[in-house]
């Protein structure tokens, strides 16, 4: 007897928590980042942001009267995490989703988000992303492609290296760009000495660097993570390796400089303009609201892409007095004047790529901080 | 011949830490039959200690005098967690099958890892450049200057173990132990506390393995402990698990087993390959190296 009201108990809890508070409906916007794992540094970041801009649009009154409820899912990083996550933000009725950090995760949760007509935006720079004609994904940074052309024409032209090695992780980011270089470089008449993988995080770079050295390379293009590359320009130069460090985009992160510690002095690193140096009106207010909120300044560039993305999809909706996903997409498309946005003006091509875009080239100065080399 | 040469250095440095992680797994099964699946996070955990005793109780100062308190400190307080964790997870289960206290190992592993995560964070934490970056250029084989410390301290902290309990009282007890603990217990040694000395030398060796890790590679997360235990437990049954000189060499072997895979095959696979070295020696020679044919015991 006892047992058996125990089983009811259980289930009438259940049956309970299931169904939903009969609130005023909200807008359910998802997070999908690596709040855990070892970009959880970035991941939060997006996180964050995201929370901040909620909060200031239900302070107004909300988008078209809704009031945005923000549901986090941590990805951590791997692939099967971001599947997941993407069932289960579908499953609790999200209309956007925010993310993921990674190329890999946004990939791994693309197809999940176009069947349930779920808006996507992410930072993920791999080209793939944009190439399966999924209307509802939109990239808020800018594909691979573009920086391996700019890398190419920086190491070739400007800095008129002669022998190169290429560099990357497995990952759908790493691996895309790396091979972009690659291209762009031999495409341009440079010479790669070598195109070596290594497993991020495994942090013992040695016997792949030990093998670099007698390339006798003077340039080593990274294409990886910061939590990887502060390690590789460590072990690099322990190894008497005097070739220039120059990291992808994604090496753009102050963890990099800790990780590398007195060697991070002098190595190079590509990107777009960083958050304390963009020079828009929304971005100064934004930034310093992140900071009051939060006490730290933005993890990088690349959670602010991810709130220009939802700021953009916001936007869409409230231009189109709409909810449907298709319609606002179909405006994002189609965006007459590009959006003022925190990283730039904001426009979408027809596959979902974000339009323009310039890029920098960053050194790393003795005391840590950035100086701009080369601007295009 | 130069990357041959770095190779080996590379690899006798990684392999030294293995190998004293590999200590306190090798140890333990010694003595308890009993693999401490939570050995690998009580080595992560042990970097996170001794960077909060740097950051927290050393006020963030640079000089020798407080790296060899970071080793000390951590070690005692991972010692300490050691006994702990002994008492919690695995007394308790010492008369029990033994797969409850290997499912109770992995708890332990479980519990640790999340403590770690609760405690400092999910995130990297990055260790400060303790060890001045000093290179020496022997016709280009590279040798830093944390290489030869982990290699050489490794070295000491290993013959001082090997030496304790051959030579020491307390070393033939542990050795008696290790053969029959009912008929030790007869023979008047606390099995207990010999348990506890193994707890204790075991967690103070895996903390010195954790700090290395963390002076150098300076990234740690709090996952990281599942790798460095993987490893370390393959470097043991290499060896040949139970025994003291067999986890050296399994942990040195291992080292450049790694180091000659991934710089002359790939990579990618020396994962892979390090299973099949398992595999192999696990089929030829199942003791491991050092180990002896014992009768099993059910």
């Amino acid at each position: 007897m006892k047992r058996c009201t125990r089983t009811i108990l259980a289930a009438t809890v259940a049956v309970l928590l299931a169904v939903p508070a009969f609130a005023a409906e909200t807008l359910k916007v998802g997070v999908q980042a690596p709040i855990t794992g070892s970009y959880a540094n970035e991941g939060q970041g997006i996180e964050n942001g995201v929370r901040l801009l909620a909060e200031q649009i239900n302070a107004k009154g909300g988008v078209m009267g809704r009031q945005i409820e923000v549901i986090t899912c941590d990805d951590q990083g791997t692939a099967m995490a971001a599947a997941i996550c993407a069932k289960d933000l579908v499953n609790k009725g999200v209309s956007m989703v925010i993310g993921s950090y990674t190329s890999t995760c946004a990939q791994a949760a693309q197809k999940t988000y176009f069947d349930a007509k779920v808006l996507q935006t992410s930072d993920g720079t791999a080209d793939g992303l944009t190439e399966h004609g999924y209307w509802t994904f939109l990239r808020n940074s800018f594909p691979n492609s573009a920086e391996a052309e700019f890398a190419a024409n920086y190491m070739v032209n400007v800095k008129k290296y002669k022998r190169i090695v290429v560099l990357s992780d497995f990952s759908t980011y790493a691996d895309g760009l790396a091979n972009a270089t690659e291209a762009a470089i031999k495409k341009l008449g440079g010479n790669v000495v070598s195109r070596d993988k290594i497993k991020a995080d495994s942090q013992n770079f040695t016997p792949v660097l030990t093998n670099m050295k007698s390339k006798n390379p003077d340039a080593i293009f990274f294409a990886g993570y910061y939590s990887d590359g502060g390690q590789l320009r460590a072990q690099q130069l322990a190894l008497g390796i005097k070739a220039d460090f120059i990291g992808g985009d994604a090496n753009d992160n102050p963890d990099f400089v800790k990780l590398a510690g007195s060697a991070a002095e002098g190595a190079f690193i590509l990107n777009v303009p960083s958050p304390d140096v963009l020079p828009y009106a929304v971005a100064k207010t934004f930034i310093a609201d992140y900071q009051k909120k939060y006490g730290i300044m933005p993890a990088s560039i690349w959670g602010l892409m991810n709130i220009d993305g939802m700021r953009a999809i916001i936007h869409g909706m409230e231009q189109t007095k709409s909810f449907d996903t298709k319609k606002v997409s179909d405006y994002l498309h189609n965006l007459s004047e590009p959006l003022p946005g925190i990283t730039g003006p904001i426009a979408f091509a027809k596959d979902g790529n974000r339009k323009g875009g310039a890029y920098v080239v960053k050194k790393i100065q003795a005391d840590g901080t950035y100086s701009n080399e080369y601007v295009q | 011949m130069d990357t041959f040469l770095q190779q080996l250095a590379n690899g006798l440095t990684i392999g030294s830490m293995y190998a004293l992680v590999a200590l306190g797994y090798t140890m333990v099964y010694g003595v308890m039959r009993l693999i401490n699946f939570a050995h690998g996070d009580m080595v992560a955990a042990s970097a996170f200690v001794g960077l909060t005793i740097y950051t927290q109780v050393l006020g963030q100062a640079v000089s020798l005098g407080a790296v060899i308190a970071i080793f000390l400190l951590s070690a005692v307080v991972m010692a300490a967690v050691g006994v702990i964790l002994e008492r919690i997870a695995y007394r308790p289960l010492r008369e029990a099958p033994r797969l409850s206290a290997v499912v109770s190992a992995l708890g332990a592993s479980l519990v640790i890892q999340n403590g770690i995560m609760l405690i400092w964070g999910p995130q990297m934490r990055i260790f400060p450049e303790l060890v001045p970056q000093v290179y020496w250029d022997f016709g280009g084989v590279v040798i830093s200057l944390i290489q030869v410390i982990i290699l050489v301290l490794s070295l000491v902290l290993m013959v001082a173990l090997y030496l304790f309990v051959e030579k020491t009282r307390m070393g033939a007890a542990i050795r008696a132990s290790s053969i029959d603990q009912d008929a030790a217990r007869l023979m008047g040694i606390n099995v207990n506390s010999v348990i506890a000395l193994i707890f204790i030398i075991g967690s103070s060796l895996g903390a010195v393995g954790g700090l290395f890790i963390g002076l150098y590679y300076r990234g740690i997360t709090f996952n990281m402990g599942w790798q460095y235990g993987l490893y370390a437990f393959v470097a043991a049954i290499i060896g040949g698990i139970g025994n003291i000189p067999g986890a050296m060499l399994g942990g040195m072997l291992l080292g450049l087993f790694n180091a000659f895979i991934s710089g002359y095959v790939s990579s990618t696979w020396s994962d892979a390959f390090t299973f099949i070295l398992l595999i192999i020696i696990l089929i030829v020679r199942p003791t491991g190296i050092l180990g002896e044919r014992v009768a099993e015991k059910v």
